[in-house]
C-alpha cells in the first residue's frame, strides 16, 4: 500500500519533471496535427463544399497512409459555415477555441474576407479553397489569409486562350450576374481581352456592355432576347451552378450560342451534368481537371476520390481542398511546428506538390501561381452522360498572373 | 426599346404565367385558412423533382407523358397537402401567427432536405416535350414554343379556378367558409373536409406548377426559392387570397419586370420591387384586395 506521504512526494516529482518540458505531457512526437475544415455543408453552397469535405479527407486520408507529417498524422475536424459570413466566422472562433489555429475550406468570397480580420485578431490562418474576390490578395490583404488556388487570373488566363485560340473572335460581351463575383469575373475577364487580343493578334478587341441578370432568377428570356440582338461573337458567362443550367436550357430554343463561342467561367461539369445532350459547346475553367493531369499524385488522389464517393467525375473544388491539405503538410514540415507564425512563414513562398503539379504561394500577397485549366465540353448523344470533353489544356500561371500589390486595389484595364 | 416591345410583352406573359402557376395555390390556401404557407415553395420543388423522375422512369418524349407526369405529381403532392393539413395547419388554427410563419418555414427545410435526401445535390434538368422543343419565329419575335404551353397552362389553371369558385357549388361552400366558417358549421357544414379538400387542391396546384415549369428550370435544392418572391408579390399585390387579383397582379408584375428589363439594364429585377413598394404605398389591400376569396 502505498503511503499518503510518497503519492504525495510522488505527484510533486511528476509535476516538476512534466514542467520542464511540457511537450512530454502532450507527447508531441506522435501527437495528431489539428485542421479545421470550414466550408459550406448545407445552403446554396453546400454542393461545393461537399467536393471540398471529400477532397479535404481523401489528402489527409493520403498524408496519413504515407507517414504522416514527421511521423504525425492529420487529424480533420469540419464545421459547417454555410456561406455566411456570420455563421463562418463564428465556427471558425470555436474551432480556434478548441486549438485549430489552422483552417482551410473556405470557398465564398464574403466568408474569405470576413476571415482575414479574424484570424489576424485570433492567431489563426485560413487557406481558401477557391474564394473568388480579388481583394483578398489586393485591398484586404491579411498576412494570415492565403490563396491556395487560383485566383481572378484565371480569367485572365481564358482570355488569353481565346486570344490564341480564336484570334477571329474580336468582338466580346458576358452574360454576367449582378453581384460582386459576376461583375469582378467580367472586369478581370476584360482586362484580360485588352491586353492579350492586342499582344497576341494585332487587334484591339471590341468591348460589348454585358447583358446583366439577377442572381437567382426564374426567367431568363428577357436577358436571352437582349443577348439575341448582340453583335458580339464570344460570350463569357458568370451565371452559377442552377442559374447557369436554367440560363443555358431557356438559350437554347433561341439558338443564343449557335454561332458564337461560349465561355463560362467556372462551371466545370455542373451545367453539363445537368443538361447532359442539350448542352451546348463550350469552353469553361476548372481548377483540377483530373484526366488533365498524369501525375501519379493526381491519379492517385483520383483514384482515392472515387473510391470514396464513388464520383467518378469530380469538381476541381476537390483538388482546391488536395492543395490546401497539402499546403499545411508541406509547411508545418518546413517549420518543424504547427504554430502559426512559423507556419505562415512556411507558407510564405512555398513551393509544394499538388494535383495539378507544383504550385508556389507569392510572398507578397500569398496567392499561389499555378496552372490554369481550360476544357472544352459538347454534346455527346447516345453516351451515358450525354457530353464529353472534347479538348482541355493547361495554362501557365506565371505569365498571366496580375501583379502582387497587397493593400491596395488591383488594376485592370477597361474598354474606353 | 420600342422596336422590342413583342418580345417584351411574349416574355412577360411567360414570366407572368409562370408566377400565376406557383401562386394560384399559395393564395387558394390563404384565401381560406388564412395560412401564410412559407414551404409552398419547397412543395412546387417536390412537384418539379417528382414529375423529372416520373417523366424518366416513362421515357417518352410525349406531351401527353408530359401532362401525365405533371398530373401525377400534382396528385403526390396534393396527397402531401393533406398530411400537411392534419399534421400542422390543424395545429395552427388557434395560434399566434408568428408560430405560423415558424411552422411553414420548418416545413421548407424538412421539404430541402427530402430533397437532398431523395435526389442529391446535383444540379439537374428535365427536356420539355418533343412537341414543345421547336420554337414560332415572326420577324424579331422568337416564340419557344414550350413558352406559350406556359402561358396557355397559366390561363387555363385561372380559368379553372374562377369556373370552381364562382360557378360551382363546391366553390360557393369554400367560399362561404372562408368567410364566415363559424357560420357555416351552425349550418351544418363539414368545415373540416372543405378546409382539408381545399389545402389539398392548393397543394396540388404547386405540385402542378412543378411539373408544368420543370422543363423550363434546372433542378436543384434551390428550386423552392425560385419564383416563390415573384409568387409572394403577386399574392399580396393581387389582394391577400383574391385569385383572380393574383392573376391580375401576375400579368400586371410581368410587365413591369420585362419592361424594367429594357429601361434599366444596369439594375436588373429592380422594377419589380420598385413596383411591389409602390402598389402596397397607394393600396395596401392589393388590387382587389377583399378579405374574401375570390
Amino acid at each position: 500500500m502505498i503511503s499518503r506521504r510518497a503519492l504525495l512526494a510522488g505527484g510533486a516529482g511528476s509535476a516538476l519533471a512534466l514542467s520542464v518540458n511540457p511537450r512530454i505531457v502532450v507527447g508531441q512526437t506522435n501527437e495528431p496535427i489539428k485542421i479545421g475544415v470550414v466550408t459550406p455543408l448545407s445552403g446554396p453552397q453546400e454542393f461545393i463544399g461537399s467536393f471540398v469535405k471529400s477532397g479535404a479527407e481523401v489528402a489527409a486520408e493520403m498524408i496519413n497512409k504515407a507517414g504522416g507529417v514527421k511521423g504525425r498524422p492529420l487529424q480533420l475536424e469540419f464545421r459547417d459555415e454555410k456561406a455566411n459570413p456570420a455563421a463562418a466566422t463564428t465556427v471558425a472562433r470555436e474551432l480556434l477555441g478548441l486549438g485549430y489555429n489552422l483552417q482551410l475550406g473556405t470557398i465564398s468570397s464574403t466568408v474569405a474576407l470576413a476571415y482575414g480580420p479574424l484570424m489576424q485578431q485570433e492567431n489563426g490562418i485560413n487557406l481558401t479553397c477557391g474564394a473568388g474576390t480579388e481583394k483578398l490578395n489586393h485591398e484586404n490583404y491579411t498576412s494570415n489569409v492565403f490563396r491556395v488556388g487560383d485566383g481572378t487570373y484565371r480569367m485572365r488566363a481564358q482570355a488569353r486562350f481565346m486570344a490564341e485560340k480564336y484570334p477571329e473572335v474580336t468582338s466580346w460581351t458576358g452574360i454576367i450576374p449582378d453581384h460582386e463575383y459576376g461583375r469582378t469575373v467580367w472586369a478581370v475577364f476584360v482586362d484580360g481581352l485588352l491586353e492579350f487580343y492586342p499582344a497576341l493578334t494585332g487587334k484591339t478587341p471590341t468591348i460589348v456592355p454585358p447583358v446583366l441578370v439577377p442572381y437567382g432568377s426564374g426567367d431568363y428570356r428577357n436577358f436571352i432576347t437582349q443577348m439575341m440582338k448582340s453583335p458580339a461573337k464570344g460570350v463569357v458567362n458568370a451565371t452559377y451552378g442552377g442559374d447557369a443550367a436554367t440560363f443555358f436550357q431557356q438559350a437554347r430554343p433561341y439558338g443564343l450560342f449557335r454561332d458564337r463561342i461560349l465561355m463560362d467561367a467556372a462551371n466545370e461539369f455542373i451545367v453539363a451534368n445537368a443538361l447532359k445532350d442539350q448542352v451546348p459547346k463550350h469552353w469553361t475553367g476548372s481548377h483540377w481537371y483530373y484526366a488533365n493531369n498524369k501525375s501519379q499524385l493526381s491519379q492517385d488522389f483520383y483514384q482515392a476520390y472515387v473510391a470514396k464517393t464513388g464520383n467518378r467525375m469530380p469538381m476541381g473544388w476537390a483538388g482546391e481542398a488536395q492543395a490546401a491539405v497539402s499546403a499545411y503538410a508541406a509547411a508545418i514540415a518546413k517549420a518543424g511546428s504547427t504554430d502559426t507564425k512559423a507556419v505562415i512563414a512556411a507558407l510564405k513562398g512555398l513551393t509544394w506538390d499538388t494535383v495539378t503539379g507544383p504550385r508556389t504561394i507569392r510572398a507578397e500577397d500569398n496567392q499561389a501561381i499555378k496552372n490554369l485549366e481550360v476544357i472544352q465540353i459538347e454534346p455527346a448523344p447516345g453516351t451515358d452522360i450525354g457530353f464529353k470533353v472534347s479538348d482541355s489544356v493547361q495554362i501557365p500561371g506565371a505569365p498571366v498572373i496580375e501583379p502582387a500589390t497587397p493593400g491596395q486595389k488591383m488594376a485592370l484595364r477597361t474598354a474606353s | 426599346m420600342l422596336a422590342d416591345w413583342p418580345s417584351l410583352l411574349f416574355n412577360a406573359l411567360g414570366w407572368g404565367m409562370a408566377t400565376f402557376l406557383v401562386a394560384a395555390g399559395l393564395t387558394l390556401v390563404f384565401g381560406i385558412l388564412h395560412v401564410l404557407n412559407f414551404s409552398h415553395g419547397g412543395f412546387f420543388m417536390i412537384g418539379a423533382y417528382l414529375a423529372f423522375t416520373i417523366s424518366a422512369a416513362v421515357g417518352s418524349t410525349s406531351l401527353i407523358a408530359f401532362l401525365g407526369a405533371s398530373l401525377a405529381a400534382a396528385l403526390v403532392v396534393g396527397l402531401l397537402g393533406l398530411v400537411v393539413d392534419r399534421a400542422v395547419f390543424r395545429r395552427l388554427a388557434q395560434v399566434d401567427g408568428a408560430y405560423v410563419l415558424v411552422a411553414t418555414y420548418a416545413l421548407l427545410l424538412v421539404c430541402n432536405g427530402a430533397v437532398k435526401l431523395i435526389w442529391g445535390l446535383n444540379v439537374q434538368s428535365a427536356q420539355p416535350p418533343a412537341a414543345l422543343f421547336e420554337v414560332t419565329v415572326l420577324g424579331d419575335l422568337v416564340m419557344p414554343h414550350y413558352a406559350m404551353f406556359v402561358i396557355a397552362a397559366g390561363i387555363v389553371v385561372y380559368l379553372a379556378l374562377e369556373w370552381l369558385l364562382n360557378l360551382t357549388a363546391a366553390g360557393k361552400l369554400i367560399r362561404a367558409i372562408a368567410a364566415d366558417p363559424w357560420m357555416a358549421q351552425l349550418l351544418g357544414v363539414n368545415v373540416g373536409l372543405v378546409y382539408s379538400a381545399t389545402v389539398a387542391l392548393g397543394f396540388a396546384l404547386a405540385g402542378l406548377a412543378g411539373g408544368f415549369l420543370v422543363a423550363n428550370q434546372s433542378l436543384s435544392p434551390d428550386l423552392a426559392g425560385i419564383f416563390i418572391i415573384q409568387a409572394f408579390g403577386v399574392v399580396i399585390i393581387g389582394g391577400m387570397g383574391s385569385i383572380r387579383g393574383a392573376f391580375l397582379a401576375s400579368l400586371l408584375l410581368g410587365l413591369v419586370d420585362s419592361f424594367g428589363t429594357a429601361l434599366l439594364p444596369d439594375m436588373p429585377g429592380i422594377l419589380f420591387f420598385v413596383a411591389l413598394a409602390v402598389l402596397l404605398l397607394v393600396r395596401p389591400q392589393g388590387l382587389l384586395g377583399s378579405g374574401r376569396l375570390a
